[in-house]
């Protein structure tokens, strides 16, 4: 399924693949949190893999949107993990946050 | 003004030529004598080097303008004793010797102004306050190239020593080992989270095992670091175990209000590796 600036996939098993795109617009956050929760739920998902390997920085911005998705997708008792994390963004995000994330790290898609 | 210039430089030019042999004696049996005595140069390399010094000077004694500082020929007056300088340090020199030579043709020259016929006091003040500022700021030149070359050398010192101190090893398939010793400052916490985690991501390291035996004593801001370089160990995916936590940290930490509870921790780095390996399911038995 794609949304404007994502791609949401089934792999399998209750779980999703979220590949963020370059047209991914954080500000339309609401929407795009409506439609993947939708997806999800509709696709009785019980975990969400979030891609970032194409995110080289996550700023106070960004975070707040993953943020954001993974407290809804709990909420929906759906787990968030975000796979590929560059080594840049992962230094960035340490310096803001104060709290573990609301999400769940991994190295990679557990097949 | 530029019309005494010309003059100094003409009364200096003057001397030169009709001084030059011993001049040149002089300036290159004191250079055996300082730099030559230690081996620093070879003979060859010390006449070379005299020569090469009065070509330059008279060049610039000759050009527009030789008060002009920013002029090619002062500028190569100044490559020449920077080049000097560090050839010298390169090979052991010290840096008073090179400071003490330059000296020594600045007087050299002085001594050789009392040839020189009919030159008035106004004239031998001009001449004098030239070779003052001059030599002055070659003096100034051999102290900017000492002073780069010591800053090379502590700056690569430094690097050796932050490589030696943070060393990462694999210790296993996916498995990363960082043995933190002495403090965790900003710019080392920085140098290590880079490695660290370019690693993690190169290696595909599912766990890293932090050892602190070697950390003495932590501070709220060794504690905030730590405390961000587990986290960004986290944000990649891969589990951190932290060991060989001191009583006199741990209590640290509980006084600084640290939570460790999202932290693994270990009594000793052979523990952390012991966990590390229970949850990658591998068994290590005696053989």
């Amino acid at each position: 399924m794609s949304l404007t600036g994502l791609h949401l996939t089934a792999i399998g098993s209750g779980r999703f693949l979220l590949e963020p795109g370059a047209g991914l617009d954080i500000g339309q956050r609401d929407e795009l949190i409506d439609s993947i929760l939708g997806r999800l739920q509709k696709g009785e998902a019980s975990l969400m893999y979030y891609h970032l390997g194409g995110q080289p920085v996550i700023d106070e911005a960004y975070y707040a949107w993953l943020d954001a998705l993974a407290r809804a997708c709990v909420a929906i008792n759906v787990r968030m993990v975000c796979v590929h994390m560059q080594p840049t963004a992962a230094f960035a995000l340490s310096h803001i946050l104060k709290a573990p994330p609301a999400f769940d790290s991994a190295l990679s898609v557990d097949l | 003004m530029m019309a005494t210039k010309s003059k100094t430089s003409s009364i200096l030019i003057d001397v030169l030529k009709l001084q030059m042999g011993n001049i040149s004696e002089s300036i290159e049996r004191e250079g055996k004598n300082i730099l030559g005595g230690s081996n620093l140069l070879s003979s060859e390399e010390i006449t070379d080097f005299c020569l090469e010094f009065l070509q330059l000077l008279i060049a610039l004694l000759e050009s527009k303008d030789p008060h002009d500082d920013a002029s090619p020929q002062f500028h190569a007056m100044e490559i020449f004793f920077n080049n000097l300088s560090k050839q010298l340090l390169v090979r052991g020199g010290r840096v008073e010797d090179l400071v003490r030579y330059i000296q020594f043709m600045q007087r050299t020259l002085i001594e050789s102004l009392g040839t020189a016929k009919s030159v008035s006091p106004q004239d031998m003040r001009e001449i004098l306050l030239y070779l003052s500022g001059l030599f002055n700021e070659m003096i100034l030149s051999v102290f900017h190239a000492y002073l780069d070359e010591k800053e090379r050398t502590i700056y690569a010192q430094e690097a050796e020593l932050r490589e030696t101190a943070t060393p990462i090893t694999e210790i296993w398939d996916g498995v990363l080992t960082l043995p933190i010793i002495g403090t965790l400052d900003s710019s080392r916490t920085m140098i290590v989270m880079e490695a660290l985690l370019s690693r993690i991501a190169a290696e595909r390291a599912e766990t890293v095992v932090m050892d602190l035996t070697g950390v003495k004593s932590i501070d709220s801001q060794v504690s905030h670091h730590l405390i961000q370089m587990v986290r960004a160990i986290q944000l990649m995916g891969s589990a951190a175990i932290v060991t060989g936590i001191r009583p006199e940290i741990a209590r640290a930490l509980t006084s600084l209000n640290i939570d460790l509870g999202n932290v693994t921790t270990r009594a000793t780095l052979s523990d952390g590796l012991k966990e590390a390996f229970r949850r990658m399911n591998i068994q290590v038995t005696r053989g």
